[in-house]
């Protein structure tokens, strides 16, 4: 039975055909160049196939591999993050009664729910230790310069909102040892000038409890993503209009296709994927009892990657000083475009390296000692 | 008449004042209610100050109930004059307090026993003092005399708490002249489980002295009779011992509780002991001590295998999988573990070791299914094996893929 505006058999791909003398497929297609999704203006008066060859065989730097795919995979990741997270918050219910318990549900008594679990919090890992390394590719390569401040802004914004996701997401296990974690993570925050109080009046105080625990929920699956979302919209989109950094000591110039580029990211999400099953799979990560906001587990610590101003707040002899630094390192790297320019001398930008490496070892030999600093 | 209308006029005068105010007249304090000691505490002040503190100043007793004389003169030779009976003799005091205490209708409003009196001519100390022993305990020895208070009163000195210390003034102090007993027996006591229940844990139902040697009848134990007194709480532990081999007496010696737990310095349950105690009477008796070896390793078995469970259980409930009724029959095993230490009471292996492998079975069938259910798991790795085959072939593919569109480039 041959439908209007059918004539003869039907053509292998004919459906494109048919789709298309009804609806413009180029002009739906051209608005992923929005997102900067792809390289190249899309003339909608194209027939759809050939916008995606033409799309394909566009020429662009051989890029998407080293050091070069982290913001790749940070977007990969934040992705998978969604989907999991979707799947978590089906079960989920942000009360310190039922916390805990409807988390062990999903690891425990549904099918597949503790791989959906493990698979969001290796994910989170995975994103920070990410998020950072592009941080630190984007400093040596001197990305902060212009044209491309809104670039390195993106990434600074991204790496706390990352940061503030997981350490969000930690506390809604309500499990004892994330539970105490936190407390110990948050008493760095307290201790950040201006930045501590605002935040412990708008968490309505400084004991974690369920107001913490619904506010920190709302944070880590609306306002968090939210922002980290128009983060990577608008890194992709600057990206396009600055094009990709062509650095490196080469300066390869050479171009490769953007069907080949595709080919490459697919690989790369591939193989994140497997690795994240496989560390998901062979290091679950521990599930301890139900938080007890009135003991203390032994050998609690803040996050990882709040170890070295932890350190700092038990050893120094003013508190503040701890929060202090970590306001200035927030602030340095954001103002970083405007006393660096793109003009300085090859001896001016080694110095700022060398710089950024001193900085990075204190931070990391601060972060050590955090780690084996024996609660007082 | 007259004296009728002087009344009724006093009687509205009262009245308008009281409706003039609208509010009643305060309370006064109980000493000030009841002025129980009359006129004497003006010569004998401390004795009012103590005396209106006591429970008696609440009610109709007077200073005169115990030491006689008139307590509305002011003036020594009346107030100490019809029928003072001055300080009462020791041996006199417990017929003094009976006079009221044994006297049914007027103890019958307080819901007190009235056999006091007549358990203490039972006790020890009733039967040295009727012997003419004037040392020995009277009423007010362990009561106090003026200061007397409720015994269910935290500050009275026969408060549940406070009993081993009053006892102890006597029994466990050997600078006290002819005292009688074990000298040692307060420091004892207080080493004991009973005595950290009690002063520690604030556990109020702990025994102390009077639980087992009784109250105003005290007495030690007759041989025989320990079970009887340990009994009251340890039920289970008795019915097994009366069961036993060791409940017979011969030769006017009979192996009973205080001879494997001390009478005084009372130790938690030590399972271990089962293995060592048995040597205290039978050195040298391989046979006896060897059922006492086998006892304890009987226990320690079955205890270790549902140690290995619970461990297990801990464990599994890390990663976690489903528990709950694992941690049911882990408390059940463990319940058999503590009916196992009762049994042994009955120095009977058979008896015992039906608990103890019931025990460990229970706690071998624990570790049997959650071994086979944590080995499960362990076969996510080779799952993980055939994914990791996907994974490459997908990625080779997607490679080939690339290869071929950089040939044509």
């Amino acid at each position: 039975m041959n439908g209007p505006g059918r004539q003869g058999p039907p053509a292998r791909g004919s459906w494109v055909d048919w789709l298309e003398q009804r609806v413009n497929l180029s002009e739906i297609f051209s608005f992923i160049t929005h997102f900067g999704l792809v390289y190249t203006p899309v003339d909608t008066q194209k027939p759809v196939r050939e916008v995606l060859r033409d799309v394909a065989a566009e020429p662009v730097p051989r890029y998407a591999h080293g050091a070069r795919a982290l913001g790749l995979l940070a977007a990969i990741l934040f992705g998978l993050q969604i989907m999991t997270g979707v799947l978590l918050a089906y079960y989920y219910r942000p009360t310190p009664e039922a916390a805990f318990e409807s988390t062990r549900t999903i690891m425990r008594d549904l099918p597949g729910g503790w791989f959906i679990h493990q698979m969001h919090a290796w994910g989170s890992w995975l994103l920070v230790a990410v998020i950072v390394l592009r941080l630190l590719r984007l400093f040596w390569e001197g990305l902060y310069r212009a044209p491309r401040e809104v670039l390195w802004w993106c990434a600074v914004a991204m790496t706390w909102v990352v940061i503030q996701s997981d350490f969000t997401g930690r506390l809604l296990t309500w499990d004892s040892h994330t539970y105490w974690s936190t407390v110990r993570g948050l008493e760095v925050m307290w201790a950040i000038p201006i930045v501590g109080p605002v935040l412990a009046f708008l968490l309505g105080g400084r004991t974690v409890n369920a107001d913490v625990l619904i506010r920190f929920y709302v944070l880590h699956v609306m306002v968090l993503p939210a922002f980290y979302a128009a983060f990577l919209y608008l890194t992709f989109a600057t990206l396009r209009r600055v094009g990709l950094s062509r650095t490196g000591p080469a300066h390869d110039e050479r171009t490769i296709h953007y069907r080949e580029h595709l080919y490459s990211m697919t690989m790369l999400t591939v193989g994140l994927f497997a690795i994240l099953v496989t560390l998901a799979t062979l290091l679950p990560l521990g599930f301890h009892g139900v938080a007890d906001p009135y003991a203390t587990p032994g050998g609690v610590r803040p996050p990882w990657y709040m170890l070295a101003p932890y350190f700092l707040l038990q050893q120094l002899p003013l508190p503040w000083l701890s929060g202090f630094v970590l306001l200035v390192a927030a602030v340095a790297v954001l103002l970083l475009p405007l006393w660096l320019r793109g003009d300085e001398t090859r001896e001016r930008r080694l110095r700022i390296r060398l710089a950024g490496i001193a900085v990075l070892v204190a931070w990391l030999v601060l972060g050590v000692l955090g780690a084996l600093l024996e609660r007082r | 008449m007259k004296t009728t209308l002087a009344f009724l006029l006093l009687a509205a005068a009262v009245t308008a004042v009281h409706a003039q105010t609208g509010t009643p007249a305060p309370l006064a304090g109980p000493a000030a209610v009841t002025a129980a000691s009359g006129r004497c505490g003006v010569c004998h002040p401390a004795e009012r100050v103590q005396f209106e503190k006591s429970r008696h100043a609440l009610e109709s007793v007077r200073c005169i109930s115990c030491h006689g004389g008139d307590d509305r003169s002011l003036e020594a030779g009346t107030a100490h004059g019809t029928g003072f009976r001055g300080r009462p003799a020791r041996q006199d005091i417990p017929r003094l307090c009976a006079t009221c205490h044994a006297d049914e209708t007027r103890m019958r409003p307080y819901n007190l026993p009235v056999d006091q009196y007549a358990l203490y001519q039972t006790s020890g100390h009733g039967q040295r003092l009727a012997r003419g022993d004037r040392q020995v305990a009277v009423c007010s020895d362990c009561h106090g005399a003026h200061e007397i208070l409720a015994s269910r009163d935290p500050a009275s000195s026969v408060y549940q708490l406070n009993i081993p210390q009053t006892c102890g003034r006597c029994h466990g102090d050997r600078a006290v002249p002819g005292t009688r007993g074990h000298r040692d027996v307060l420091k004892q006591y207080r080493s004991s489980v009973h005595a950290r229940a009690l002063i520690e844990q604030g556990n109020l139902r702990a025994p102390t002295c009077v639980s087992c040697h009784g109250v105003h009848g005290a007495n030690p134990p007759n041989i025989g009779d320990i079970d009887k007194v340990c009994g009251q709480c340890h039920t289970a532990e008795r019915r097994y011992y009366t069961a036993g081999g060791h409940a017979v007496t011969r030769g006017g010696k009979r192996p009973e509780c205080a001879s494997c737990h001390e009478a005084h310095g009372v130790q938690a349950a030590q399972p271990e002991r089962l293995a060592s105690s048995c040597a205290g009477c039978h050195k040298g008796d391989t046979r006896r001590l060897d059922l006492g070896r086998r006892l304890w390793t009987d226990y320690r078995t079955a205890a270790d295998e549902v140690d290995k469970a619970a461990a297990m259980v801990a464990k599994a409930d890390a990663i976690p999988i489903q528990t709950e009724d694992y941690h049911a029959r882990i408390e059940e095993a463990r319940t058999y573990l503590r009916e196992a230490l009762p049994a042994a009471h009955s120095v009977q292996p058979e008896i015992v070791a039906g608990f103890t492998t019931r025990a460990r079975a229970v706690g071998q069938e624990v570790q049997k299914e959650l071994e086979g259910k944590l080995a499960n798991l362990r076969q996510h790795r080779y799952v993980l094996i055939a994914f990791w085959f996907y994974v490459l072939l997908t990625l080779f593919v997607l490679k080939r893929f690339r290869d071929q569109a950089a040939r044509n480039r």
